[in-house]
């Protein structure tokens, strides 16, 4: 028979009763296996040498409860899980921006075009397991591009929380779309938020550009011609969300809709200027995929998936394609679909389907 | 007191009490300090009094919170290294030599700097293995199939080995 894998070895060593008995018999009749397995052995013995605490000694559960019931309830409390503030004027700092984790409706409406639908994925990594409210202001935003050239608003998307639908709608042009029937478990009211149409103009700086670098103690690679001094237009919105949350504050639902992020360039392709964006020192993993996936037609959901976090999946939706995320751990799922260049997406702490029945439900 | 504090699910206090040691363990292990594991376990039990996870997979969950929340401590920079350093100094003497291996101080900080880059799964069902859940415990919290934990451990394992020995033939 074929040798077991190295996973049924690695069980082996700790669960044997676990590893079927053919596996098991050939390990032990195999020289091959059993050097193997010694060396799955002798790593995993190191490994969990090195991530031994020390200090032994039983934990004081009682004087643990007795801090935690101490502790202020706070509506929302964070440490850990909060990231750090994004620093001002980094462009990268402001595309990985995760501080709207909450339960995705801001992804939905976060971003022109670069971090767009991607800025979903920090509320599926169950990274952050703090829910934080939406605010209006996080319905649609422009990645900070300072730190590459000249960022010039020219509308801005005074956001804010409007009392109903009707006045959303008023606001932005969207209607909210109206939830059939709420899930279990989902009930009172929904809160509103509202935001305009978000532009800018970014123009590229080869000096500034410089400059960012020589801060990360880089050089900068020479940019192509013609690429100093081009402009990009920048457009995300406007935006509007409906969220229940329970009477603590923490989101269960999130219905939003709005407008679906673009880029237009003057001059250089936007394909150029993203290319060399891509080619600057100390740019993230993750920001590269973002604008690799990025393009001028708003027609399409980029959305690179990290497998690890979440499972993605399709599902028609009256339809239309849409994308179906689902955290690995349960506890979060979103279904987001693009039509005729608008958005609509539903998040919360809910099973998949019950979204889908949600949003195949929206009228 | 009423009406002053958020509400909180019913059985939050005899889950506390049940799970606090071993969510404390699955953060000490990925963090190397009692205290920063401690202190992310008050914050991990306080997101979990806020769902309605079922008191059944509150194990399970709390788990998987504490060791995400502790690779992020990791991951962000923000740790007190000054803390880490005194505990880890302290520690040297009680952590035994396995398998002819001497883990310095830095070997271990190496380990959980390299386990912190590590793909998220891999890290966390390494740090849940070794925090003693079993395999189907540990493919239930990741919702992954238990016959596929020993490869994810398997590789997490062979990676912080690498790691290790690069730095080892190195100096």
């Amino acid at each position: 028979m074929r040798h077991p894998s190295e996973g049924v070895l690695r069980r082996l060593v700790d669960e044997p009763a676990g590893v079927p008995d053919a596996d098991r018999s050939h390990v032990a009749a195999c020289s091959t296996c059993l050097r193997a397995l010694d060396e799955v052995r002798a790593d995993a013995e190191l490994v969990g040498a090195a991530l031994t605490t020390s200090g032994a000694a039983a934990v004081d559960a009682d004087a643990a409860w007795a801090r935690f019931s101490a502790a202020p309830a706070a509506p929302a409390p964070t440490p850990a899980f909060r990231p750090a503030p994004a620093a001002r004027n980094r462009w990268r700092s402001a595309v990985r921006r995760p501080a709207v984790a909450a339960l995705g409706a801001t992804v939905l409406l976060t971003g022109a075009g670069v971090a767009a639908a991607n800025d979903w994925l920090p509320i599926f990594s169950a990274e952050r397991i703090d829910p934080v409210q939406v605010t209006s202001a996080d319905l649609v935003q422009i990645p900070d591009l300072s730190a590459y050239g000249d960022l010039q608003f020219t509308r801005e998307p005074d956001p804010e929380q409007v009392p109903d639908a009707a006045t959303a709608q008023e606001r932005t042009g969207l209607a909210v779309p109206e939830v059939g029937a709420l899930p279990e478990g989902v009930t009172g009211d929904p809160t509103y938020q509202a935001a305009g149409l978000v532009e800018a103009t970014f123009t590229f700086s080869a000096a500034r550009a410089a400059q960012a670098a020589a801060a990360e103690g880089e050089v900068l690679p020479p940019p192509p011609a013609g690429l100093d001094g081009s402009m990009l237009r920048l457009q995300a919105g406007p935006g509007v969300a409906a969220m229940w949350a329970q009477p603590t504050g923490v989101p269960t639902l999130v219905v939003a809709r709005v407008g679906a992020p673009t880029v237009a360039s003057s001059g250089v392709p936007f394909e150029t200027v993203r290319d060399y964006l891509l080619s600057l020192p100390g740019l993230p993993d993750g920001v590269a995929d973002q604008l690799r996936s990025l393009s001028p037609d708003a027609g399409t959901l980029p959305l690179p998936v990290p497998a690890e976090l979440v499972t993605s999946s399709t599902a028609d939706v009256d339809g239309t394609e849409a994308t179906v995320l689902t955290s690995r751990d349960g506890l979060f799922a979103g279904v987001v679909w693009v039509e005729d260049g608008v958005m609509t997406g539903v998040a919360g702490t809910l099973s998949a389907d019950e979204l889908l029945s949600v949003a195949r439900g929206l009228r | 007191m009423a009406g002053a504090t958020t509400p909180v699910r019913p059985d939050l206090e005899e889950v506390f009490r049940r799970e606090y040691a071993r969510v404390v363990g699955v953060a000490a292990r990925v963090l190397g300090s009692r205290d920063e594991a401690e202190d992310v376990a008050q914050e991990v039990f306080l997101s979990f009094g806020r769902t309605a996870v079922p008191a059944g997979e509150a194990g399970g969950w709390l788990s998987v919170a504490a060791a995400h929340a502790a690779l992020n401590l990791i991951r962000s920079g923000r740790r007190r290294a000054s803390r880490e350093e005194a505990v880890a100094a302290g520690s040297d003497a009680e952590v035994p030599d396995v398998a002819e291996a001497v883990l310095t101080r830095e070997d271990r900080s190496r380990v959980r700097a390299a386990l912190a880059t590590l793909p998220r799964t891999q890290a966390v069902a390494l740090v849940l293995r070794h925090s003693g859940l079993s395999y189907a415990e540990v493919a239930t919290a990741l919702d992954l199939s238990p016959g596929s934990i020993g490869t994810t451990v398997r590789r997490a394992e062979s990676a912080l080995r690498k790691e290790l020995n690069r730095h080892a033939s190195s100096e």
